[in-house]
């Protein structure tokens, strides 16, 4: 059994609940002018410290640390100042692993070919070990700790891409992405596609699954007829564990519960812990097989 | 008055005492009256037909003759004097002229429901539902019932009903006995059921008969209309979106009808026009198609004295589709009831109902892309055998005992995807064989002139994976003060075998019934009813005030995030929890003159908590303390008022009113909802976007939206012409114009020259909060007729 997906933005799952409201967004503009602008008076918030640190052996180590805020705080005009109105500074970061303590410094580090940022770095490269955990400790300033642990996952690579042009319409041309699961464990994946550039286009595909679905070894990925002659297709297969794939699915289940009268509101699965329970984040190893293909004829 | 079977003594009778047994019938159509009283006054004892206008009545044995009193709302009261010597059979038909100002027309129901053990009982006419305005003139018999008090529904315009507290899952909806698993069209703004075909809805909010289970929070009991034997007739309705047509008539006069009823929207014929005028316009998005039907059918026969066979069924569906240059979509959905039923009259003590019933419920979405497929449904059989008894045993005691087992088939996220040269394909579902079964007996006893007590057991067992049964016990009292007024009691445990996987306050057609497993126990609940009934002003009103506590047990909820759409491991995503409700319900009604109506008032809270996941690694946010539900809602009041006026004759001269003015207002505390207090930024890995928002919800469901107000109105011209009765009904639904909020949503603001869908590092400078509403004013025009 195989595994497909239509190009999307969001995940498979959430197509459904995605299409009712498209349905019901038509119906409301038929309609003529149903909305209105209102005031909510929302309960007050105390702010949550939220960490997104990201372990690919190789690389320097890095941690974003950052802090939450009220619904409707306003957002600073500067894009200098918001970033600087988020940063948690003077906290203690380290990062454990077969005994050996990795420290990161509170500096600012922009990774210039990937333009993430992080306000913690060490220059200490991510060692390649998919068999110890990492153990990440946060003291903050204020002497409250944030702590979590994880485990590289070995690269599942991508077994081939392939371009097909439609037989009818022979100018566009879709692309299926091949890769061998594991059957015998639970596996999970992060699928992403962009066209022509990495950094600063929104991706066509950014979706996580697990293998349910896979009585075999082969999976396959798709995408529609979407691309053409000259098109650069990058796809990204990241095997992330369990843990991310809360994370990752929670956090955009609350975001896009935003104006979706079908959509349930969730909490962000973090699996970092606070001292205070006022910690969010995730602390994962990142595994993927990136490959790049120009689509040809 | 007319006496259609001669009064014949064809039992044995019993020492002092004799058994009078029959059918009441409406004179005009043959239909059998369900709830028609019978009542002996020399002895006091009293009765009401059952289901099928059966009634059977035990009085002392005498040697003067007595009278006996034959009633129903709407109908001329008829006394027929007896000899009672020996056991009888007296099949009875009863006539309206309900206008007929030399006629006096007893409004019996009241002083029968003043007597009556039921409580948290509400009844519907049909011929009221039709003059009640409703969202684009569709009368919707669900609509009205959610204008009862302790009705709310599930959001503006739907069906839905949240009944005490109870869950949208926890009504038990049944039309003809068969199981009506989903009973709306177009996501819930209208209900399944065509008022042209159905004859009685009665609902019960608590206080069950034993004889009902399955689910927890309510019963409705829909009856179709049996079909004409007298004449042929028709009845039907051109309307804004739908036209009805029902056509009636005897197969064999006195013996044997039919009836075959119909509904249709036709939107979808003027969207294909529009998007046909639009060909080759590369601008132009084309309409989607859309419609829904129903279509009822009935026959029944008359075998004799002692036999009745009826034969029904109802198909109904949802066609939803699109077809594009490279898109391809059909989404439909619907349900398909039959139902086979036996009368057998033993003795005119004994009457036995054997059933047969069929219910299935499906939907399906099929997608194609250019050289990929992709096809989702979830489905669900129910067959069913049922046998009932309703047994006069003396002038104290009238037992009911029957049992039924039902095979269950569950096809759960049936998924079969790939391309259309097989190169990829994939599948997934899960499928369920199922059983349940019941008996119950329940006994309604008399001690006294004041005191009546229904008692009754229900057990029932579930057997799926691992078998479960319920112990069931009901109970309720009436004692009554004096003739006008009387004191009620009731308590009822409910279980519910089955749970809708379903996230969303709104009913949707992929809501998928999931069955009890090994993992997913029973729901069960108990249900604690006191209250009073007192008649004023001359029996003409009836006040009705309720306290209620419901104890629920096993709830289903759903994890954060939970992936409930083409999930093989759907089990998984569940929480099970706890919940209690309390509240007071108050109404004063009128059901007769030229003014009918009622007020409703209820105060009411409902809370769940407790919950626990079944998969440890999943989370179901602050479950573990008590929380309130979206369709929490505190006050709720509703106001329905019709006034009849302008006199004239019909065509058979009797008096009656031209014109009727009806109004409905209702107002309710808004909805609960879950809204985020705090946002954080989130960068994410390498390729993929920056989230300046991702919001942090607080404490589940905490905030209230708006108050919700709406009032229609509806003005109805009748006409009679030679050929019949017609009328033309202009309304207007929410006359107000009040935008009443059916969800908020958070709105980013960016700097003229951002365009954030576009540029992947777009930070807002603001959010907005805006409030969506589903229905302007909105006017409609219908025209009825029957013949």
């Amino acid at each position: 059994m195989k595994y497909f997906f239509q190009k999307s933005n969001i995940s498979g799952q959430l197509l459904w609940p995605s299409f009712i409201f498209l349905l019901f967004a038509f119906f409301i503009t038929a309609c003529g002018n149903l909305e209105k602008e209102i005031n909510l008076d929302l309960p007050a918030y105390q702010p949550q410290y939220v960490v997104e640190c990201y372990l690919e052996p190789g690389q320097p180590f890095t941690l974003l640390l950052t802090r939450s805020s009220a619904y409707f705080d306003p957002f600073p005009t500067d894009p200098l100042a918001y970033v600087e109105n988020i940063l948690v500074d003077s906290a203690e970061v380290v990062i454990t692993h077969n005994g050996v303590d990795y420290n990161l410094a509170n500096t600012p580090f922009l990774n210039p070919s990937t333009l993430k940022v992080a306000n913690y770095y060490s220059s200490q490269l991510v060692p390649e070990d998919f068999d110890n955990d990492f153990a990440l400790k946060i003291t903050l300033s204020n002497g409250q700790t944030i702590t979590s642990t994880t485990r590289i996952l070995p690269v599942v690579p991508i077994d081939s891409v392939v371009v097909e042009f439609d037989d009818v319409k022979d100018t566009l041309a879709r692309c299926l992405t091949y890769l061998t699961d594991d059957p015998s464990t639970v596996d999970y994946y992060r699928r992403m596609i962009h066209q022509n550039s990495l950094v600063d286009s929104i991706p066509d595909q950014d979706f996580t699954t697990n293998d349910d679905y896979v009585d075999d070894k082969v999976i396959v990925f798709g995408t529609g007829y979407d691309y053409k002659e000259g098109d650069t297709i990058y796809n990204t297969m990241f095997h992330i564990e369990r843990a991310y794939f809360d994370f990752w699915n929670s956090t955009f289940n609350a975001i896009n519960s935003n104006g979706n009268p079908f959509g349930q509101p969730s909490s962000i699965v973090s699996n970092v812990e606070s001292s205070d329970g006022r910690a969010v984040g995730i602390f994962t190893g990142l595994s993927y097989d990136r490959i790049m293909t120009v689509v040809t004829k | 008055m007319l006496l259609f079977g001669a009064a014949s003594q064809i039992f044995a009778q019993q020492t002092g005492k004799i058994t009078l047994s029959g059918v009441v019938k409406d004179d005009d159509n043959g239909e059998t009256l369900i709830g028609a009283t019978v009542f002996e006054a020399a002895s006091g004892n009293g009765t009401t037909t059952n289901e099928y206008g059966f009634y059977s009545l035990t009085i002392p044995q005498g040697n003067d003759s007595v009278s006996i009193e034959f009633s129903y709302v709407g109908f001329q009261t008829t006394m027929f004097r007896i000899l009672p010597k020996a056991d009888q059979t007296i099949n009875i038909r009863l006539s309206t002229g309900i206008q007929l100002q030399e006629v006096v027309v007893k409004a019996n129901s009241f002083e029968e429901s003043i007597r009556s053990t039921e409580m948290s009982v509400e009844e519907i006419s049909t011929k009221e539902v039709k003059l009640i305005p409703t969202l684009l003139g569709e009368s919707d018999i669900l609509k009205v019932i959610q204008l009862k008090p302790g009705m709310p529904s599930g959001s503006e315009g739907s069906t839905g009903l949240y009944v005490r507290g109870g869950a949208g899952d926890q009504n038990l909806i049944v039309l003809d006995e068969a199981l009506v698993y989903n009973a709306n069209h177009l996501f819930g703004f209208f209900s399944t059921f065509n008022t042209d075909a159905v004859k009685d809805l009665k609902l019960y909010k608590g206080g069950f008969p034993a004889q009902y289970g399955g689910r927890l929070s309510s019963v409705i009991d829909v009856r179709m209309k049996e079909g004409n034997n007298q004449h042929f007739a028709g009845t039907g309705g051109i309307g804004l979106i739908s036209s009805r047509l029902t056509l009636e008539g005897p197969i064999q006069k006195d013996k044997s009808s039919f009836i075959v009823s119909g509904r249709r929207t036709y939107a979808d014929i003027f969207t294909r026009m529009i998007n046909k005028s639009n060909e080759g316009d590369p601008e132009y998005n084309p309409i989607p198609d859309y419609y829904f039907y129903d279509l009822n059918t009935k026959v029944n026969f008359d075998l004799g004295e002692k036999d009745h066979l009826y034969l029904s069924g109802y198909f109904g569906r949802d066609v939803f589709g699109f077809n594009g240059d490279f898109f391809d979509f059909s989404f439909s959905w619907g349900n398909r009831t039959g139902t086979a039923r036996w009368n057998h009259v033993f003795s005119p003590k004994l009457f036995h109902n054997l059933t047969f019933t069929y219910s299935d419920y499906d939907y399906n979405i099929e997608t194609k892309v250019t050289g990929f497929s992709f096809k989702v449904g979830s489905d669900v059989q129910d067959a069913n055998l049922k046998s009932d008894f309703y047994y006069g045993l003396n002038d104290n005691h009238t037992l009911r005992f029957g049992g039924n087992i039902t095979h269950h088939s569950f096809g759960v996220g049936r998924l079969k995807a790939g391309t259309d040269d097989g190169e990829i394909n994939f599948s997934g579902g899960n499928d369920f064989d199922a059983w349940s079964m019941a008996t119950y007996f329940g006994d309604e006893m008399s001690f006294g002139e004041r005191w009546k007590l229904n008692a009754g057991v229900r057990l029932s067992g579930f057997y799926n994976e691992k078998f479960y049964a319920g112990v069931e016990p009901r109970a309720a009292a009436v004692y009554s003060v004096n003739k006008g007024m009387s004191l009620k009691g009731s308590y009822a445990r409910m279980y519910q075998y089955q749970h809708l996987v379903s996230t969303s306050g709104i009913s949707l057609p992929t809501d998928i019934w999931y069955p009890t497993t090994k993992l997913i126990k029973p729901q069960h609940s108990d249900q604690v009813a006191v209250g009073w009934e007192k008649l004023l002003g001359g029996n003409k009103y009836l006040i009705t005030n309720e306290y209620y506590v419901k104890w629920l047990r096993n709830q289903v909820d759903f994890v954060d995030g939970a992936q409930l759409f083409a999930n093989d491991r759907l089990e998984q995503e569940f929480a099970i929890g706890k919940g209690y409700g309390y509240g007071m319900e108050l109404s004063i009604e009128k059901q007769e003159g030229v003014v009918r109506g009622w007020i409703g008032y209820t105060l009411a809270l409902v809370r769940r908590g407790q919950f626990n996941t079944i998969d440890d690694s999943k989370v179901f946010a602050g479950g573990d303390r008590y929380f309130y539900p979206r369709y929490d809602r505190r006050h709720n009041v509703s106001v329905v008022v019709m006034y009849d006026f302008g006199e004239t004759r019909d065509r058979k001269g009797l008096a009656t009113n031209r014109w009727t003015i009806s109004g409905t207002m209702i107002y309710g505390s808004g909805d609960r909802t879950w809204l985020p207090v705090g946002r954080f930024a989130f960068q994410d890995v390498y390729g993929a976007d920056f989230q300046p928002i991702t919001p942090v919800y607080g404490q589940r469901n905490a905030f209230r939206l708006p108050y919700f107000f709406r009032s229609d109105l509806g003005i109805t011209y009748h006409m009679f012409p030679k050929w019949g009765e017609s009328d033309l009904n202009l309304s207007f639904f929410n006359v107000t114009n009040r935008r009443n909020a059916f969800f908020l949503y958070i709105e980013p603001q960016y700097a003229d020259d951002v365009k954030p869908e576009e540029t992947p590092l777009a930070i807002p400078t603001g959010l907005k909060a805006k409030q969506v509403s589903l229905f302007p004013i909105i006017g409609s025009l219908t025209w009825n007729f029957k013949f």
